[in-house]
């Protein structure tokens, strides 16, 4: 765009930016320039921005801390409307054209912020202040503090509306994974990829090298970028390599297996047709090499957390890599020569420095020397103990040996505290890091099992160290995989790379001035930790449940370390003794949408459809999700009510004939020649007794005693049995035979195998089924009721040669068959009985006609099969075997199993027949008051049945067998039920059962 | 009255449509097929029948029984093996109910037979994106020199199970889904085809 590409404080040359390109974006409605290459936090501090956002608790003006992940400070919102992201790191977002971002926190704007107004109040808002502020009165914590708490804290705003991008899951598998691709990730890819091992480098920026973008080092006499772009081309040409770019390991989990989160298309503004935004990847490696660098730390002092005071080594990479300069007058304030290096590249970029504080007592003979080249005071022993300046820093209190106070005018502070190996993905499996003392920092303990750590990561933090434990990580990961990793020489680095890595940290000014922050994510401060501390939370882990330092998207990357070593200071402890949190998985936040990956709206979870699905969509019916299948609730005519559907379909059956895919059981071929052996022993009723060509109900207990499953089993031929289950228990009880059959009886010769998915299967049921079967059985099968009576079954073809199954069941107390065939024939098969049941007013039923049917015929299902039945609470008893063992039969006979009282299956009927019955309602004595003491049972299904004109139900009640002709109450405090019903027995149609018989 | 043969119906009809699909440039990287007709059937191997089977299978199909999780071929039946003494087998040849029938004739004592011709939708997928396209479901490693040919998987691919085998070294997979899920299994497998453009060609 122009007039708008001018920015004020991009350098005149250099760093990794397409100078030739630029983009255009947007920050709080404000039009800027960037260029491709900048992040969003590179372009606002080259356009000048230095105030980018309010801090979470007090809204204190706060600026761009890092040049990295671990930025705690300049979070924004990124992209309008359904795509808005809250709290996304101005430090990692790859800025592209059209970018639109907008500050957080804030209001009315960013820098009149009127909430600014809690730091007057912050005597109260310390550590734990809600624990103890709004104590009284009680009743007034949910609906006026903790609403006006939420509205005064958190940051970014989620967006309202679904997320429109599509996200995804992946899988990959290697040798050796490499962590991070510095020096170190890729010297050890290197290493391992000239092996020929299978490798994967992931990287979470959007270029490799690490901190080799952001330092002026060298690489065998020439700039480290060459040699980054030269491993990365040898890397991208070698097919067993695999790079992976703007991808975060997030995770660390048992057998080698990790978690990266790939950006595919954040850097865009909106992610191509067909490919999505993010993508979560499942990695798979037998040896991992870890070389994730180092986190620099911040050092406490007053106020500093003022826009312009920044992190020396992200002040590097600012100029050095995106060719910015953040300020115009430095103070360079460390405790280590490596971050004084700092001074000498903001004098090369036109920065003037005002001076080197060093913290150390000593002089530094590296740090003197920096200041010489920049033309800096060198000053030694001496720290910043205030910082002047609201939303931009103004200039820095210095206070030296001495005690002597001077002010010095600057607009921007590189603080260094020294750096921390990125410990975090050694510790998801439990691993604790160690303590080092001459580093002054943590360093991994106990790694993953399979994982090494390299460079900077595990406190090597020279250049050719890091060179040099990379390439043998690498090459000692490879070796572990069977390869033979090569020693190749490696490039000399440069000695001005080889700083001194020692480090005697400071930790924190003592004695300053105004706030010293100690997390600037949570707005903790020194004197939360001291309070802390007083009050007896003396470990990090109960300081950061208290004070929240730690927390929040940044995990206190930044604070940690420091958070410790006040703590140890105030608890008057040795810092290495203090210890450190737990760091958990994810390493940087990940979207929850990326969890869900393909898994949302229609695909959650996958849906079974029934061979007649298709066919019942077409005749609009309503379904139902039972388990994992989609049923047919019922089949409206147009304009009807779905109760009204509901009773002319039980009606059609009861009158007529009616047809209900019930392919949805659960089938199960069982063969071999102890099949029948193997099912007298898993069902408590015997089936090496039926004969073939016949069917028989099956009651299937737990090992408890209690029921497991019921369902009917035929026997096709002498070694062949045919099961069916219920649709909610169908893999459950195919588990269960499968463990029986191969650990408790391994000699018995029995094959099982699932066919539910194979058979379409149809009950035809009704008065008038004989006749519509007639319709599609081929005519060589007699179907007369002699020739194929009650509980018939056998194999049979259809509509002119097509093999299938024929049973006579009956779930609904009439005449009825189910007939299966293969699953490609289903629907056709539905339309073909239709047609033939067409002359004799058939009609389609659903599940909730099945239900009032089976309820009418007081059939138990679901709800009375609820794993806390006997077969004696059900009514049948009769059917278990007192002649043969099986599963379950030693357990049931317990005392309270068999305790005669138990609430047993009753039927109900209301006594005024308008009334309604609720499932759930508690069965009580009829004058009895409604107390937990008078509670005998429960009503566990309810229907309206068309057949008998009123409401009816099936229930456990206590000793309810004995009780037929009681008047009792069903009192249902939840929906304000109170009807009185009658007991009669579970059976209100036809309880001779003559009309199955037929 | 009249009794019209029963038409067979895919899972995927009016579904799965011959076409080119997602991103519409170049060549497909995908290329999906339902194999509709294959006869399937499991054989499950009888007590003590281990060696007997394995020499009539040998004798019968000219295959030698795989005892992993391998894919044998003959000229009429492959044998894929998803578990100790059990096994898939598929046929062109013998189509549909025909593969059950012959098994069972001809495995008589030695072997449990059930048909499951009608209760899977078998995909080859294809194409140079056919193993980026399973890695986005399929938690197994299909590298060659970790599945080489004639290996085969049991395993699932977004919570739906999956029977999965090579059929030959470019890149070309047969996967056995169950039938009730071929919608949902479709759904996954176009949204992860989208990237690299996908054909669904017709029969095969």
């Amino acid at each position: 765009m122009t007039g708008t590409s001018f920015q004020p404080r991009r350098l005149a040359t250099g760093g990794l930016i397409d100078r030739t390109r630029t983009h255009s974006f947007a920050f709080d409605g404000e039009t800027l320039a960037g260029h491709p290459g900048d992040t969003l936090a590179s372009a606002l501090l080259a356009n000048g921005k230095r105030l980018v956002g309010r801090s979470f608790k007090y809204h204190r003006p706060r600026g761009i801390l890092t040049a990295g992940s671990e930025e705690p400070n300049a979070l924004v919102e990124l992209r309008a409307g359904a795509h808005r992201e809250p709290n996304t790191r101005a430090t990692t977002i790859e800025l592209y054209d059209g970018l639109d971002a907008a500050s957080q926190n804030r209001w009315p704007s960013l820098k009149l912020d009127l909430l600014a107004a809690n730091q007057l109040f912050a005597p109260i808002f310390g550590a734990g202040f809600y624990y103890k502020t709004f104590m009284w009165p009680a009743s007034f914590w949910e609906k006026v503090y903790e609403p006006a708490i939420r509205r005064a804290a958190g940051l970014g705003r989620a967006a309202t509306e679904p997320d429109p991008d599509h996200y995804e899951k992946a899988n990959a598998f290697c040798d050796v994974f490499v962590i991070g691709a510095g020096a170190s990730g890729l010297a050890a890819a290197l290493a391992a990829a000239r092996s020929g091992a299978r490798v994967i480098l992931c990287e979470e920026d959007f270029r490799l090298g690490g901190r080799l973008l952001a330092e002026r080092s060298e690489i065998g006499g020439r700039p480290a970028i060459e040699w980054v772009k030269a491993a990365e081309a040898e890397l991208e040409a070698l097919p067993n390599c695999r790079i992976m770019e703007r991808t975060s390991v997030v995770g660390v989990y048992d057998g080698g297996t990790y978690a990266a989160l790939e950006r595919v298309n954040d850097h865009v503004p909106v992610p191509p047709a067909h490919e999505p935004r993010q993508r979560l990847w499942r990695i798979v490696a037998k040896r991992a090499v870890l070389t994730a660098g180092a986190i620099e730390r911040p050092i406490v002092f007053g106020d500093n957390d003022r826009p312009g005071i920044m992190l020396a080594g992200a002040v590097r990479t600012y100029l050095n890599r995106f060719g910015v300069a953040p300020g115009r007058r430095a103070v360079v304030f460390a405790d280590n020569d490596d971050a004084f290096r700092t001074a000498v590249d903001l004098l090369a970029a036109g920065v003037e420095v005002a001076a080197l504080v060093d913290a150390r007592k000593g002089s530094s003979a590296s740090a003197r020397d920096a200041a010489e080249k920049a033309n800096a005071r060198y000053l030694t022993g001496a720290v910043i103990q205030r910082v002047r300046g609201g939303q931009s820093v103004r200039g820095v209190e210095i206070r030296d040996q001495g005690g002597k106070i001077e002010l010095l005018d600057c607009d921007l502070v590189a603080m260094s505290g020294g750096w921390s190996p990125t410990v975090h993905l050694t510790t998801h499996l439990n691993g604790k890091p160690k303590w080092d003392e001459s580093l002054g920092a943590l360093v991994p303990g106990a790694l993953p099992p399979g994982m090494s750590v390299a460079g900077a990561a595990s406190g090597q933090f020279g250049l050719a160290s890091c060179l040099a434990s990379g390439q043998s990580a690498g090459a000692e990961a490879a070796r572990a995989c069977g390869f033979a990793p090569s020693v190749h020489a490696l490039p000399a680095a440069s000695a001005a790379s080889d700083e001194t890595t020692a480090s005697t940290p400071l930790w924190q000014v003592a004695d300053g001035k105004g706030k010293a922050f100690v997390d600037f994510q949570n707005d903790v401060t020194v004197s939360d930790v001291k309070l802390a501390a007083r009050e007896g939370f003396r470990i990090p882990e109960h300081l950061k449940r208290y004070t929240t330092l730690g927390m929040a998207t940044d995990q206190g990357k930044t604070a940690n370390a420091n958070g410790a070593a006040v703590l140890a200071r105030v608890t008057g402890r040795y810092v290495g003794a203090v210890g450190t949190t737990t760091f958990r998985p994810p390493f940087t936040p990940v979207a929850i949408a990326a969890f869900a990956g393909h898994h949302r709206g229609q695909d959650f979870r996958p849906a079974r459809l029934a061979p007649s699905h298709g066919w019942a969509e077409e005749q609009g019916a309503h379904f139902v999700e039972t388990g994992p299948w989609l049923r047919a609730l019922y089949y409206p005519w147009e304009g009807e009510e779905p109760q009204a559907t509901v009773n002319r379909e039980v009606a059609n059956v009861r009158d007529r004939v009616g047809v209900c895919d019930v392919s949805t059981l659960g089938k199960i071929d069982v063969q071999g020649k102890d099949a029948g052996i193997f099912l007298d022993r898993v069902y408590a009723n015997t089936f090496s007794t039926l004969p073939v060509g016949r069917a028989r109900y099956g009651l299937m207990l737990r090992e408890d005693g209690f029921v497991l499953d019921d369902g009917t089993t035929a026997r096709l031929k002498d070694d062949h049995y045919f099961m069916t289950t219920t649709t909610a228990n169908a893999v459950r009880v195919m588990q269960h035979l499968e463990f029986c059959q191969q650990c408790l009886w391994p000699e018995l010769d029995v094959q099982m195998v699932s066919v539910t998915e194979q058979w379409a299967q149809f009950a035809v049921a009704g008065p008038r089924a004989r006749d519509v079967l007639q319709g599609v059985v081929d005519p060589a099968h007699d179907l007369a009721n002699a020739a194929f009576p009650h509980l018939a079954a056998g194999e049979v073809t259809v509509c002119g040669g097509t093999p299938a199954r024929l049973f006579r069941l009956s779930f609904s107390g009439e005449l009825a068959y189910e007939v299966a065939v293969p699953a490609r024939f289903g629907e056709a098969m539905m339309r073909a009985i239709l047609e033939a049941g067409a002359p004799y007013g058939i009609a389609p039923y659903g599940t909730e006609a099945l239900g009032v049917l089976r309820i009418e015929k007081g059939h138990p299902a679901g709800s009375e099969l609820n794993g806390q039945t006997t077969a004696h609470d059900l009514g049948l008893g009769k059917l278990v075997s007192a002649k043969k063992d099986f599963i379950g039969r030693f357990m049931a006979a317990r005392p309270a199993l068999t305790d005669p009282a138990r609430p047993s299956l009753v039927g109900l009927s209301p006594v005024d027949r308008d009334d309604r019955l609720r499932a759930g309602a508690h069965l009580l004595p009829k004058d009895e008051e409604a107390i937990a003491k008078n509670d005998q049972g429960y009503v566990t299904s309810i229907a309206f049945s068309p057949s008998l004109g009123h409401w009816l139900g099936l229930g456990l009640l206590v000793n309810g067998p004995e009780r037929h002709g009681e008047i009792v109450r069903a009192y249902d405090p939840v929906r304000g039920g109170d009807v009185a019903v009658e007991i009669c027995p579970p059976c209100f149609i036809d309880p001779e059962g003559e009309r199955l018989r037929v | 009255m009249s009794r019209r043969p029963l038409y067979a119906l895919s899972a995927l009809a009016g579904i799965a449509v011959p076409g080119r699909f997602g991103k519409p440039d170049g060549e497909p990287g995908v290329v999906i097929a339902e194999r509709q007709g294959l006869g399937l059937a499991t054989v499950a191997s009888r007590k003590g029948q281990d060696a007997a089977l394995k020499a009539a299978v040998l004798q019968v199909y000219g295959v030698d029984l795989p005892e992993s999780s391998r894919v044998a071929q003959g000229p009429a039946v492959i044998f894929v093996g998803y578990g100790p003494g059990q096994w898939l087998a598929v046929s062109e040849s013998l189509a549909d109910e025909a593969l059950a029938r012959d098994l069972s004739t001809r495995l008589a004592g030695l072997a449990s037979i059930s048909d499951q011709s009608g209760g899977r939708t078998v995909l080859r997928v294809s194409g140079p994106h056919a193993r980026d396209v399973l890695a986005k479901g399929l938690p197994v490693d299909l590298d060659p020199r970790a599945f080489p040919l004639g290996s085969a998987a049991t395993s699932v691919i977004g919570h739906m199970g999956v029977q999965l085998w090579q059929v030959d070294d470019t890149r070309s997979y047969d996967i056995a889904i169950f039938r009730s899920l071929s919608q949902s299994f479709w759904r996954w497998l176009t949204a992860s085809s989208g990237e690299f453009g996908y054909e669904v060609s017709g029969q095969n």
